[in-house]
């Protein structure tokens, strides 16, 4: 039976976690606990981040908006500050599972669990968020679009944990999180994120890959081509060929393959309709 | 329409509020895990983690030498015992051989469920692997590995004809088929393959057993049947079954799943070798692994028709994959067969089917119980040839369906049949557009079920007091029978339904029944209630008569619990009249029934049977569902906007209790069109938890969902109700896939209907998928 | 053997000693060591919702939670509402709407309920649907337990 322990501070929490590696970190306990109960993960000591200050909260900075790892999903639902091009995040929140789920987990957690079907990485993706990360050895910034490096294993090192994520100030346009999902509150089968930027448009695609799909290349290139099919279709291609989806009970690859540049048509077609409503 | 208990005047058709609603709203209601004894110990069970091997031994030694173990059972400890509703295939444990991944294979007692659990993970189990088999195909392959190598000695309770990994073989045919076709001017045929689904009720399967310094065992467990607890544990421990009591706590939900036995036996064979209670709950992903589910199945069906849409001819032929153990399976083949046909009149209608053993868990009962398998495709195909006789689904039902004198496939007479007034309905209702001024996406199917089969009792006795008690041995798992056959003895008795108390049912007290399955509680159970009621009324008759001295012609059954003298205001109360009966003359009152269902299922004028499983089957409820569907043809995703559910039951005794049954039947049936699939990777099932395998929200369920009660009463009724538990569920599946055929032009003959099967079906117009 | 802790829980207002073992479950600790049955095991996966309790107002899943982080919060189960108002209103319409079959799910609706009806007087159905998308039912097809939110909650505006 492990045993719980609660550091007050980001160092006390790294320093444990250095010279504990049979340690795993406590976030909101929805994933983890969760696992630990199916007996699919086992753990000497439950380190708890609960306690620590640094890590709550959601701040509007000259930066950007700062969101804490300790940021509950029903916080970030029902953020007012997540609006335009960041409410792709807002909504992806709350799409999480259930009421009571999104009351205790939290958007570190989430993001360090790194589930390829998880809601939070490709809408964090598409808005060109920023992870900040302490350890050991101070503290780093991760782009979001290289913090996922293979499936379920991130940029995190050896005792070190995430901070916060900070989203840069939100632009007035437009911005739409989808996913297919067998039920209310399932992982995702696929998902799209998607945010307006002048007459270019950010894209990332969820579930398709062992982290979020995004190829600004490729956007750059669309810029100004988003009424031209043809365009929107090699656009799609694009990002389809840089996806690795799999086979699961969600669906197959080949299924995740064709949602791809449907989900890009359908979410261009709802944001322009957004756009002419504004 | 709400009513407030205590109530008086009759009971029967009000919509009262179920008898334990309070105690579960309050989180009071006490289920099998809930439960505790002093000196109780923890169950826990070792699953076989391979598919099918010899079992040469076990190495028990680090287990019992753990922290807390008090006792370990494995096959060793069983003697040679089989259970089984219909083959007798199965041990109280793993015995000798394992078959399948999941399958119980030893089991420990020990102080708390987390030291009974990591003691599990101790024990060494030396296996021999043999091949497996996955599919009914290997199973009947030549030089298949045989999983049941004595399966021509089991005993069996109807002509099975088991040979290799056939369970059982079923042939029902009418009329003369094979010459039909030639005489269709339409023809459909198809295959069809349906998926197997779990039955997730939210309490998982549980048991706790206790035996007393006379070596008698008291079990409670959660249960559709005390009754079948006690025959199964009694069969495979060798126990006689006055050896055995049988109980009931609160039920959380079966299905189907509680019906025959999960962890009972372990758990008595546990308790006896530790000498104290144990008690044992499933883990959900336990549930969903080690005991059952509803059979996949692989259909070819074939329909023939006149050009202006009369039915001639049928052939169903199916495959079910058995699983490991036979179980409820060979009624479910005979039953899908007898259903086949669907409420139609079609002169010539072959149905036949195999059933093979395979190493995968044992697929057994589940509301529907084979009929929404085959109806997927029935039902389908009856719009095929609608739609090319040019008449649209709901006339063609109405111009085939079977009428009042009628008899059903194979035999049985059909009394009472609302089926045309539940097609009216149905058409009335879906009259005009959407909300939103779209067009509806609608589909239509129709379908029967029975209600009846085998035995069943009542006691009714007057207490001290007059108030009066009932018991029937019928567990209650939520949908309230408790309730309806309180409403039933209190119609008979005219009393209020508060001056009813109903037992809970105990293999000690109560009378036999059979369980609760089959849509059979108010039917079969209502029936020998309102007998036995009617005995204490004209018991209390005759006492009255003897008190007012007075013929028995002048006394007459009054409100509240009186009887009186007829054309007087003279009466006297239940309780005078049972102090009487307890204390001075007559004896206490008590009113019994029991009875066995016993109309038979076939006519040999009739038909040809072969490896028929039921000789009497039950009388016939019927019903039409609509749904209105919305595709969304960039994803594939399909949602159900609107239902209305007709059903014809006889006679709602209880109506709002009817209603929940055809909405809580067809949110499950939807689960099982839409997204609901248990999954195997190899030998292991993939998703045998919540995370993966997903059932219906609040969220995904129509806005709209319209219960439709429709009584046309069966005249061997009580009060001429008959059941309304499966029929809901029946015909989900082909009513969305006759949905999504309009919507997308696309016939689809694979359940579960996934969003990615629509979306296939959607981007390619032809051929199947 | 493993070192117990001695923990002080607020439960439906009063505090309780409990001694518990590392890092249990706030459900296994409710049911085994405090006799609270209300709470359920459904899945222990957090999906299925009978094992919801309410933590400081919060309608939270009580086999994710563990018992050494609930010191100092108020936790309640259904047995804590007995005195509320808007409990009282809705297991009177759950019990009268046919929304309670089996009864499993039933305490963790009414919390999940009561906890969203104390935040939003006055839901629309689609509201009532997604408050509750974390309580799964098998019984009723949720229509009769979104009919007796939504008649409660009209009962109490009045």
């Amino acid at each position: 039976m492990s045993e719980l322990i609660r550091p007050d501070t980001i160092e006390e929490a790294t320093q444990f976690l250095v010279s504990h590696p049979d340690a795993r970190v406590l976030a909101g306990g929805a994933t983890l606990i969760a696992m630990r109960n199916a007996g699919l993960v086992e753990m000497s000591h439950l380190v708890s981040l609960s306690g620590i200050h640094d890590l709550q909260g959601i701040e509007k900075t000259p930066k950007g908006i700062r969101i804490g790892a300790m940021t509950r999903h029903c916080e970030t639902a029902g953020c007012d500050l997540l609006t335009g091009s960041l409410a792709v995040v807002r909504q992806a929140a709350g799409m999480i599972a259930n009421r009571p789920v999104r009351n205790m987990g939290t958007m570190g957690g989430a993001v360090s669990n790194a589930d390829p079907a998880a809601d939070y990485l490709p809408a964090l993706a598409c808005v060109d968020a920023i992870a900040t990360i302490a350890g050991p050895d101070g503290r780093r910034d991760v782009a979001i679009t290289e913090f996922v490096e293979d499936w379920y294993e991130t940029a995190l090192g050896e005792g070190e944990i995430l901070v916060s994520i900070t989203l840069p100030l939100a632009r007035d346009e437009p911005s739409l999180y989808r996913k297919v999902a067998r039920v209310t509150g399932d992982y995702a089968t696929a998902s799209c994120a998607m945010a307006m930027d002048g007459d270019a448009v950010r894209v990332a695609i969820g579930a398709c890959g062992p982290g979020p799909i995004r190829d600004t290349d490729a956007e750059e290139e669309l810029r100004g081509n988003l009424a031209n099919p043809d365009a929107v279709s090699a656009f799609a291609a694009r990002l389809a060929g840089l996806a690795d989806p799999i086979d699961d009970v969600r669906g197959s690859a080949e299924y995740r393959l064709a949602l791809i540049p449907r989900l890009i048509r359908a979410g261009l077609k709802m944001m322009q309709t957004a756009e002419v409503a504004k | 329409m709400t009513v407030q208990t205590p109530f008086t005047g009759g009971t029967v058709g009000v919509p009262v509020a179920k008898l334990d609603n309070a105690e579960k709203a309050e989180g009071k209601a006490l289920y099998i895990a809930d439960l505790y004894l002093p000196g109780m110990l923890h169950g826990a069970i070792l699953p076989s983690p391979v598919p099918h091997a010899r079992i040469r031994g076990y190495k028990l030694d680090a287990a019992l030498a753990a922290t807390g173990v008090v006792a370990i059972v494995t096959g060793d400890d069983v003697g040679e015992g089989r259970m089984g509703a219909f083959i007798k295939d199965e041990h109280a444990i793993a015995k000798g051989k394992v078959l399948y991944v999941g399958e119980p294979v030893a089991a420990v007692a020990a102080k708390t469920e987390a030291q009974a659990r990591a003691a599990c993970r101790l024990i060494e189990v030396d296996y021999e692997e043999l091949p497996a088999i996955l599919t009914p195909e290997e199973g009947l392959a030549e030089g298949a590995a045989i999983l049941h190598e004595n399966v021509e000695d089991y005993f069996k309770v109807f002509d099975a004809g088991s040979v290799g990994n056939l369970a059982t073989r079923t042939v029902l045919e009418e009329g003369d088929v094979a010459r039909a076709w030639d005489g269709c001017d339409i023809v459909v045929e198809g295959e069809y393959t349906t998926q197997a689904q779990a039955h997730v009720a939210m309490e998982p399967c549980g048991a706790l057993a206790d035996v007393d310094a006379a070596g008698r065992v008291t079990l409670w467990s959660a249960n559709q049947s005390v009754f079948r607890v006690q025959a199964n544990v009694s069969e495979s421990l060798s126990l006689p079954m006055s050896k055995l009591r049988c109980l009931t706590p609160r039920v959380g939900g079966g299905f189907g799943n509680k019906m025959e036995p999960h962890i009972q036996p372990i758990t008595v064979a546990l308790a006896m070798k530790a000498k104290k209670p144990v008690k044992l709950i499933l883990t959900r992903e336990e549930d969903f692994e080690m005991v059952r589910a509803r059979h996949p199945y692989k259909i070819r069906m074939k329909t023939g028709a006149m050009n202006d849409g009369t039915l001639v001819a049928r052939e169903c032929e199916v495959l079910l994959d058995c699983g490991a153990f036979a179980d409820d399976s060979p009624g479910v083949l005979g039953y899908s067969l007898l259903m086949c046909g669907g409420p139609y009149r079609i002169p010539h209608l072959k149905a036949h089917g195999k059933l093979v053993y395979t190493n995968k868990l044992r697929f057994g009962a589940y509301r529907g119980f084979g009929n929404p398998q085959v109806s997927f495709a029935g039902e389908q195909q009856i719009d095929e040839i609608a739609a090319r006789a040019g008449l649209d689904p709901i006339a063609m039902r109405r111009h085939n369906m079977l009428r009042d004198g009628d008899s059903w496939f194979v035999g049985p007479k059909i009394a009472s049949n609302g089926l045309p007034e539940c097609l009216d309905a149905i058409e009335k209702a879906v009259v005009g557009k959407r909300v939103d001024g779209t067009p509806r996406n609608l589909g239509i199917a129709a379908t029967a079920h029975i209600s009846g089969l085998l035995g069943t009792g009542a006691i009714v006795r007057m207490l001290e007091d007059g108030s009066i008690s009932l018991n029937t041995g019928a567990t209650d798992i939520g949908q309230g029978s408790d309730t309806v056959l309180a409403q039933i003895c209190a119609e008979r008795l005219k009393v209020p339904l508060d001056m009813i108390s109903v037992a809970s049912p105990d293999t000690d007290g109560s009378p036999y029944n059979w369980g609760t399955t089959a849509s059979r509680v108010t039917y079969t159970t209502g029936r020998a209630v309102k007998a036995a009621a009617g005995k204490v009324v004209d018991q209390a008759l005759e006492y009255a008569a003897q008190m007012l001295e007075c013929d028995i012609e002048d006394v007459e059954l009054r409100d509240g619990g009186r009887i009186g003298r007829v054309g007087s205001n003279t009466d006297l109360s239940f309780g005078i009249i049972s102090a009487r009966a307890h204390w001075l003359e007559g004896g206490p009152i008590v009113g019994t029934e029991t009875l066995v269902f016993d109309q038979p299922t076939h006519d040999p004028k009739r038909a040809v049977a072969l490896g028929l499983p039921f000789p009497r089957i039950g009388i016939f409820s019927f019903a039409a569902l609509a749904v209105d569907v919305d595709v969304d043809d960039t994803t594939g995703e399909t949602r159900v906007l609107e239902a209305w559910s007709a059903a014809d039951v006889g006679r709602a005794i209880n109506p709002r209790l009817v209603e929940v049954q055809l909405e809580g039947g067809f949110v499950q049936g939807m689960g099982y069109a839409l997204y609901e699939e248990m999954v195997w990777d190899g030998p292991k099932l993939a998703n045998p938890s919540l995370m993966d395998y997903k059932i219906s929200t609040s969220r995904d369920v129509p806005d709209k969902l319209h219960s439709i009660i429709v009584e046309d009463p069966e005249p061997t009724g009580p009060y001429g109700a008959k059941g309304a538990g499966e029929i809901g569920l029946n015909v989900v599946p082909a009513a969305i896939a006759n949905a999504v055929y309009g919507a997308t032009g696309f016939r689809h003959r694979h359940l579960p209907l996934t969003s990615e099967r629509v979306l296939n079906g959607i981007l390619s117009q032809e051929g199947e998928v | 053997m493993t070192r117990k802790t001695l923990l002080t829980l607020t439960l439906n207002g009063e505090d309780t000693d409990v001694a518990t073992q590392g890092t249990v479950t706030l459900l296994e600790t409710l049911r085994e060591d405090m006799g609270v049955l209300s709470v359920k095991r459904g899945c222990n996966q957090g999906v299925c919702g009978s094992c919801t309790v309410v933590i400081d107002g919060a309608p939270v899943r009580s086999c994710l939670t563990l018992s050494a982080m609930c010191e100092g919060r108020d936790l309640r189960t259904i047995e804590g509402y007995e005195a509320d108002r808007t409990m009282k209103c809705l297991q009177k319409h759950l019990i009268e709407s046919g929304g309670i079959q089996c009864g499993f799910c039933t305490s963790g609706v009414l919390l999940s309920a009561q906890t969203y009806l104390t935040e939003n007087a006055s839901p629309n159905r689609a509201e009532v649907k997604s408050a509750l998308s974390g309580n799964l039912c098998r019984c009723t097809g949720y229509r009769t337990i979104v009919d007796a939110v939504c008649d409660a909650a009209e009962e109490l505006a009045q």
